[in-house]
């Protein structure tokens, strides 16, 4: 068989294939998750006024870090700012739900926290929020991974995951890394 | 300078058509070979993925 234009085209279309049907197997498999297990990017949509945010209710210093709230859900409120998050610590229970909410006065910045899903950025002006359940216990890296200045390479905070039994809030049902129950 | 030294062998052919002719069954492997490294590349690239996100990223839950 001599090497020709037909011989080339055919072995090329059959690579072709192969790689469609690679790429349909990968895309099929997003879409079950997404569609079928409720697998998504986070998608929150909500504004606020990063020049006044330590002025309005939510993201006033008084009110960040963990709390749980009247109705049972537990829920982090952090800000993150060249170049560090504040509170640079928080306590969340494992084998919870729980609800972290971000937003930055200055700057777009960016979260993960290590060995888990949670993942997402903070642009000035809007509230990002994550929902997950951690499954295990120990101190967890949340660093920035959105270059944001000289000083992104420091900026990282702490998410302390602690057993369900030694998630004990106060009775403003506000919990923080330093506390002593 | 130092002139680059080949091994004899690959110019060691009786003729321009024997080389010719070796040349073209040399090339009629190639196209064999790049597809099975291909193949195996891709495969493990794959692989690779599946197993990430079928046993590190799914199990983790979602997130939003």
């Amino acid at each position: 068989m001599a090497i020709n234009e037909e011989v080339i085209l055919k072995s090329e279309l059959r690579w072709a294939i192969v790689v469609g049907g690679i790429v349909a197997v990968i895309l099929i498999a997003i879409l079950y998750a997404a569609l079928a297990m409720h697998i998504n990017p986070p998608s929150n949509r909500e504004y606020v006024d990063p020049k006044t945010l330590h002025l309005s209710a939510e993201f006033t210093e008084a009110n960040l870090g963990t709390r749980v709230d009247p109705n049972g859900q537990i829920v982090a409120r952090v800000i993150a700012t060249q170049f560090e998050f504040v509170p640079n610590c928080i306590v969340l229970p494992a084998e919870r739900d729980v609800t972290l909410r971000f937003t930055s006065p200055d700057v777009i910045h960016g979260i993960l926290v290590s060995g888990t899903n949670v993942n997402t950025m903070i642009v000035p002006g809007y509230v990002a929020q994550v929902h997950t359940r951690f499954t295990k216990t120990g101190d967890l890296l949340m660093p920035c991974h959105e270059f944001c200045g000289l000083g992104h390479s420091q900026m990282l905070a702490t998410v302390r995951v602690v057993r369900p039994e030694a998630f004990r809030p106060g009775s403003d049902g506000r919990i923080a890394c330093g506390d002593r129950r | 300078m130092v002139e680059p030294s080949y091994p004899e062998s690959a110019h060691d052919y009786v003729s321009d058509s024997e080389e010719l002719e070796r040349l073209e069954a040399a090339l009629h492997q190639a196209p064999k070979g790049a597809l099975v490294v291909s193949a195996i590349s891709v495969g493990l690239l794959l692989v690779g993925w599946l197993g990430l996100y079928y046993l590190v990223f799914l199990p983790r839950g979602s997130v939003g």
